[in-house]
């Protein structure tokens, strides 16, 4: 497995996260400080622009300058090792580190932005980061802990079956870098097992997007809600928790899940959460006060009233 | 013999794809043999006309129609294509440039108008938001809920222990600089205007 770092973290903040799921970010917290992962989280750092650039409004030059001023902020704080709690943030900061590494010209335009904007100490140098070993997900970092995190779970996860949804942007923009990648995504699956978890071992539509889109949830809303609701039909009967990797994967299968109901007539019996979500909950975090299931669709009390302490 | 009009043909628009900043250095788009994997797999092309494996052949015969085309708007940005290719091509990049160019070219833009607001948010905060528009479409969706989180936000995210996530100060001047500089500001504003006119 790849070296995953555990300390000189930045924190990434996502937009989905901060205005959705926010008790995805502090989950990530409560996990990371448990387990005394060095981290750091930047006012001064901007959105990666992902969202902008999938709606097809952000133009590539503009989304790598912005990177490159929040990769000045990380490196001037020693915080070079990005991990991100979205699977788009960390494709899009991949793709530009790339862009900048290998394309002198773009290196050259982007730098020159930078200089008449007046950030000239924040320039990009040829091989400041690297897209494989200075940006991670927060699920990478999880996986490289999984051993330290088991002893310290205190639900029992066993009657509850659950199923994965493996974020597109993490497992099939840069597969080579993904811990297991877009042919046979199984990463949730290991660290719901390890967390003591009766995981799903494969359904229909497993490795299928989630139908956000982008800009499809939006103009084409039938269209997205169709792809949404092939992932969860196929997993109607089979699964009581569908895990998370990406905020905006977790807002349109959560969110959506009632609007699917109601078009068929009944009930899917299936609660969504975050893996950072999951491991706090069983690491003994408050499902209000750090899990912040106040902000999901589908109420997550049921699944919890399941739960019993170990 | 040679047959007429098998003279080698223009590839402008193959070129043109391959060196734009949004396709990776390696894009195997001249390697494409029509396999049609990317179709097979995409979730655009189960539930619309949108075929990823004509689109390509289309860009490969330097065939301007492919952006007449209004199938291609459908593509869900997921990369299922692109991961399943066996020779490097990404159908997935080279729509995303395609619908740019469109845009630019001025084509399409009652579609991008309606996300101008994300831009906008991005220059006043630093932090892009859902578009403005389809708010009442996503509590239509929702319901009530939806609603309620969005003005208990604040409360939540403190009970939470989370800050202030919105740039503020020199920050913000920074990064509205970096958008003036880049010609963004100016996009967002060729796109309005083009929807107004």
């Amino acid at each position: 497995m790849k070296n995953i770092p555990d300390k000189n973290i930045l924190l990434f903040k996502s937009c989905m996260v901060n205005v959705e799921y926010p008790g995805v970010e502090s989950s990530t917290k409560y996990i990371f400080d448990k387990l005394g992962i060095e981290y750091a989280i930047d006012p001064k750092q901007s959105c990666c622009t992902g969202l902008g650039f999938y709606y097809d409004l952000f133009d590539q030059v503009s989304t790598s300058a912005l990177a490159v001023r929040n990769i000045a902020l990380a490196r001037k704080s020693g915080h070079e090792n990005i991990v991100t709690l979205c699977s788009t943030c960390y494709a899009i900061l991949k793709k530009s580190i790339n862009l900048l590494n290998s394309n002198e010209k773009a290196r050259d335009e982007i730098n020159g932005i930078l200089e008449r904007a007046g950030l000239s100490d924040m320039k990009y140098n040829e091989g400041d980061l690297s897209s494989e070993n200075n940006v991670f997900h927060m699920v990478e970092i999880l996986y490289s802990k999984v051993d330290e995190i088991a002893p310290l779970i205190k639900k029992d996860f066993s009657d509850i079956r659950i199923a994965s949804h493996h974020a597109c942007h993490y497992c099939k923009v840069y597969p080579d870098h993904a811990i297991t990648g877009a042919r046979n995504p199984m990463i949730l699956d290991e660290m719901a097992k390890a967390f003591g978890g009766n995981v799903v071992d494969w359904y229909d539509f497993k490795k299928a997007t989630c139908g956000a889109g982008f800009s499809q949830r939006f103009a084409n809303r039938d269209l997205s809600v169709s792809a949404t609701a092939d992932k969860l039909l196929a997993l109607e009967g089979e699964a009581d928790m569908l895990l998370h990797m990406c905020p905006n994967c977790q807002m349109q299968l959560d969110r959506y899940q009632p609007v699917v109901e109601k078009e068929i007539g009944r009930k899917l019996n299936l609660v969504h959460l975050s893996v950072a979500q999951m491991a706090a909950l069983g690491m003994g975090a408050d499902p209000y006060k750090v899990l912040g299931i106040q902000t999901h669709s589908v109420p997550v009390e049921g699944l919890l009233k399941k739960i019993k302490d170990i | 013999m040679l047959k007429k009009g098998m003279d080698r043909r223009s590839q402008n628009m193959v070129e043109e794809i391959k060196s734009d900043y949004k396709a990776s250095a390696d894009l195997g788009l001249k390697r494409c043999m029509q396999c049609g994997l990317c179709t097979s797999n995409c979730p655009a092309a189960k539930h619309s006309n949108y075929d990823p494996r004509e689109m390509v052949k289309m860009v490969l015969d330097d065939d301007q129609e492919i952006k007449e085309n209004p199938d291609i708007w459908n593509c869900f940005y997921c990369y299922t294509c692109q991961s399943n290719c066996p020779v490097n091509n990404s159908a997935c990049q080279v729509n995303q440039i395609l619908r740019e160019t469109i845009l630019l070219e001025g084509g399409n833009n009652e579609r991008i108008v309606e996300f101008l607001s994300y831009g906008y948010s991005y220059m006043d905060f630093g932090v892009g938001a859902i578009p403005s528009d389809f708010f009442d479409a996503l509590v239509k969706d929702f319901g009530d809920h939806y609603i309620q989180l969005k003005i208990n936000l604040e409360d939540i995210r403190e009970e939470l222990g989370l800050v202030d996530y919105n740039l503020k100060g020199e920050s913000l001047d920074e990064i509205r600089n970096i958008l003036i500089e880049s010609g963004f500001k100016k996009r967002l504003e060729t796109f309005q205007k083009q929807g107004e006119s």
